[in-house]
C-alpha cells in the first residue's frame, strides 16, 4: 500500500525525511570504542571462570513428578563462604530442592541453577548476558526424564537470558519474568542476582 | 575491512572473535539508522545516542541474530526499541485533528532540502502520537511492507494501517497550518 504515491504532500514529506542525515565524523569511532571495551569478553573470560571446578549439587530428580506438565522452572541457590545455604525458587514451584550443598567458589558470586523441563529436546543450552549469548558455552545436562539443568555462578546484577533448544529455538524461561525490553528478536527472561541474597525478579509459572 | 563485505560475513567474523569487523556493520547501517532516529526523536544528539546504544546492544547480543544476512532488519528492531525507550513515544505537544482534504497546497511546491521545510516536518512529526509517528516513518520513509512492520513492532497489520492513515491525516493538517502561518 503506497498512499504517499497518491498524495503529493505525503510524498514530499517522505522524500524530505529520506534525505541523508549527517552523522558526527567521530560517530563510528565512538561506537567502536564502546564495542572494544565490551569485546574482551564475555565469552572468553566468563567461560574460563565458569569452567573452574566447584562443588555444587542440586538433586532435582525427586521433584520430577511434581514438575510433570510444567514447561520450565528455575531454582536459585545462594552459597556464601559459610557452610549454610539459602535457597529460593519461584512461588509456583512447590518443593525445596531436596539437597543443596556446596561452597562458594569465589566470594561474591551466587550459584544459580537453571532448570528446564523439555522431554522432547535433544539439546538444551543457556545463552545470556553472562556468557555473551553464546549457547555453545553453557549446555544443560540431562538429569533424566526430560529435566535439564546447569549451574552458573553469577555476580550480583541483572541478566537477560534464554534457553536454546536443539541449537536453534530460543525459549524464554517460563518460571521467570520476560525481559521488558526484549528487542533482540528472541524471547528473553530476566534474572536479578542481589548482593547478599538472590532475588528472583518476580513472576512465576 | 573490505567495503563490499556482506553483513553475513561481518557478523560471522565478529562472532569468531574479530570485534573490529563490527565497524563494517556500523558503516553499513549508520546512515539508515541516524535517519530513522532523527525522524523519531527530532534531536541530533539524542538520535546519535540512541543509535550508538542500539549498535552496542546489537554487538552484545549478536549471537541472537539468527539470520546474519538480515542483520539490517534485526538491527532496525533494536533501534526502534531504543528510540521508544528514549521517549520517542511521547507526543511533544497536543495534536489537533481536523478533517481537511484541502491540506496539500503550498507545501507540495517546496524544494527538497529546504531547512525551514524540514523544521516544519519535524515539528509536525513531534505532534503526532508516537505509535503513529513510528508507523509513518517505517512505512513511508523506511519503505517497509506491513508484514515486516508487524514483525518488527508486534502490532497487527490493521492497527498499523490505521496508525499510518491517521499520521498522514494529521500531517496534512499540521503542515497546512504551518504553511498558512508562514504565508500570512
Amino acid at each position: 500500500m503506497h498512499e504517499s504515491a497518491d498524495d503529493p504532500l505525503i510524498a514530499r514529506v517522505a522524500a524530505e525525511l529520506r534525505r541523508p542525515v549527517p552523522l558526527s565524523p567521530d560517530f563510528d569511532a565512538r561506537v567502536m570504542a564502546v564495542v572494544r571495551r565490551a569485546a574482551p569478553g564475555l565469552p572468553s573470560r566468563a567461560w574460563q571462570w565458569l569452567r573452574e571446578p566447584r562443588t555444587v549439587a542440586v538433586s532435582p530428580i525427586g521433584g520430577l513428578a511434581m514438575a510433570a506438565g510444567v514447561a520450565g522452572l528455575m531454582f536459585i541457590g545462594v552459597w556464601s563462604a559459610w557452610p549454610w545455604a539459602v535457597s529460593r525458587q519461584p512461588s509456583a514451584v512447590s518443593r525445596q530442592p531436596s539437597a543443596v550443598s556446596g561452597a562458594a567458589a569465589v566470594s561474591g558470586r551466587s550459584v544459580v541453577t537453571f532448570v528446564l523441563v523439555a522431554p522432547q529436546a535433544r539439546t538444551v543450552a543457556l545463552a545470556g548476558d553472562f556468557n555473551g549469548w553464546d549457547a555453545a558455552q553453557l549446555p544443560l545436562r540431562l538429569e533424566g526424564s526430560g529435566l535439564w539443568t546447569v549451574d552458573v555462578p553469577l555476580r550480583p546484577g541483572r541478566y537477560l537470558y534464554a534457553f536454546v533448544v536443539d541449537g536453534r529455538r530460543f525459549v524464554a524461561d517460563p518460571a521467570a519474568p520476560p525481559a521488558p525490553d526484549d528487542d533482540f528478536g528472541a524471547p528473553t527472561s530476566v534474572l536479578t542476582v542481589g548482593g547478599g541474597a538472590v532475588r528472583a525478579a518476580g513472576g512465576s509459572l | 575491512m573490505r567495503q563490499d563485505e556482506s553483513d553475513a560475513a561481518l557478523v560471522r567474523r565478529v562472532l569468531d572473535g574479530d570485534a573490529e569487523a563490527f565497524g563494517g556493520l556500523v558503516t553499513h547501517h549508520g546512515d539508515r539508522g541516524i535517519r530513522y532516529a532523527m525522524a523519531m526523536l527530532g534531536d541530533a544528539a539524542e538520535a546519535e545516542e540512541a543509535l550508538q546504544d542500539a549498535f552496542v546492544r546489537a554487538f552484545r547480543s549478536l549471537r541472537t541474530c539468527r539470520e546474519p544476512d538480515r542483520f539490517g532488519a534485526w538491527f532496525l528492531r533494536i533501534l526502534v526499541n531504543r528510540c521508544r525507550t528514549r521517549g520517542a513515544m511521547r507526543r511533544r505537544s497536543a495534536a489537533i485533528f481536523v478533517d481537511d482534504e484541502a491540506a496539500l497546497e503550498g507545501a507540495a511546491a517546496r524544494p527538497p532540502g529546504d531547512p525551514d521545510w524540514r523544521e516544519e516536518i519535524d515539528r509536525a512529526l513531534a505532534r503526532l502520537d508516537g505509535l503513529q509517528r513510528e508507523a509513518f516513518v517505517l512505512k513511508h520513509v523506511e519503505g517497509l511492507e506491513y508484514e515486516e512492520m508487524a514483525r518488527l513492532t508486534g502490532a497487527r497489520i490493521p492497527a498499523l494501517k490505521m496508525r499510518v492513515k491517521r499520521a498522514c491525516d494529521y500531517l496534512r493538517v499540521l503542515l497546512q497550518e504551518a504553511n498558512d502561518a508562514r504565508v500570512r
